[in-house]
């Protein structure tokens, strides 16, 4: 089934990084979204969903946890599965952001290995 | 305080997890004084605040700005690139190692904020952070052919200073 993915993080190189470690992961998207922050992702999942984002946490105008918590609130979302990709390893911040509603973490530096273990649940 | 020795240990740990996980380059420390990075070059810096404040720098020349973001994009070496994508790499570099430190470092200091990485471009660059605070360098060669320096400069925070 054809999947849709979008890519939140706030550095465009990082974006290009995760778009092709996705892709070295063996995993394959129809459709693929970029946004600069949290903000700007709920904006565009709002115009148009997608089934995975991928989403960093530190970000300006809006954080990737509160995105996550905003996304929850929003109809269209409710089904879209969320993967936050941070360097941030705090356990106490990953148990917070799944309880907020995401549904995996995948700490930086990350491999494509990482993104198959991680993305692949999803993918049916 | 921190042991120094432990510290340039952790700072080289993390640079060289970022570097062969997302750079594919080989990190090695100099063994004779650091390595000077002349000419034009690049230092990414991110600050911390929190158990510990402070920051983390990355410096390198803008060749070897170039081939880390030419690397972490999978470029091939002829491909031209833009000094925004190298300096958004660079920043990214400090944001991943700043990263890894602070893992490494949670169980001491659990209490780290991290912020939103910086670069600047130009020569002789240097991580300052003022009077009072304490200065870990780690010098290394990318590759066994460009320099990096990484500097983490650090000095407790005032509510730790009361412990």
């Amino acid at each position: 089934m054809a999947k849709s993915l979008m890519i939140v993080d706030d550095s465009a190189t990082m974006r290009k990084i995760i778009m092709r470690t996705v892709r070295m992961s063996g995993l394959e998207f129809d459709r693929t979204e970029e946004a600069g922050n949290g903000k700007e992702a709920l904006e565009k999942l709002q115009a148009s969903p997608v089934d995975i984002v991928l989403c960093d946490i530190n970000m300006p105008e809006m954080s990737g946890t509160e995105m996550v918590k905003e996304a929850r609130k929003i109809d269209c979302c409710q089904a879209t599965k969320i993967i936050m990709v941070s360097t941030e390893s705090a356990e106490e911040l990953i148990n917070s952001v799944m309880a907020d509603g995401a549904n995996g973490y995948i700490t930086k530096p990350f491999t494509p290995e990482k993104f198959q273990e991680k993305l692949a649940p999803f993918m049916n | 305080m921190l042991e120094q020795l432990t510290l340039q240990d952790t700072v080289l740990d993390a640079a060289r997890e970022v570097f062969e996980t997302m750079i594919f380059m080989d990190i090695e420390t100099s063994s004779d004084a650091c390595p000077s990075i002349t000419g034009e070059s690049l230092l990414g810096s991110i600050t911390f605040k929190g158990d510990l404040e402070g920051c983390l720098a990355v410096c390198v020349s803008q060749s070897c700005a170039d081939r880390i973001a030419k690397n972490m994009l999978g470029m091939e070496a002829d491909e031209s690139l833009t000094i925004e994508e190298a300096c958004d790499a660079i920043g990214e570099v400090a944001n991943m190692v700043m990263g890894s430190i602070k893992s490494r470092l949670q169980p001491l200091y659990p209490t780290l904020e991290v912020s939103i990485p910086s670069v600047i471009t130009g020569r002789e660059l240097k991580n300052t952070l003022g009077e009072r605070a304490v200065k870990t360098i780690v010098c290394a060669w990318l590759d066994g052919q460009e320099a990096a320096e990484f500097s983490f400069l650090y000095r407790k925070s005032a509510s730790q200073k009361t412990q």
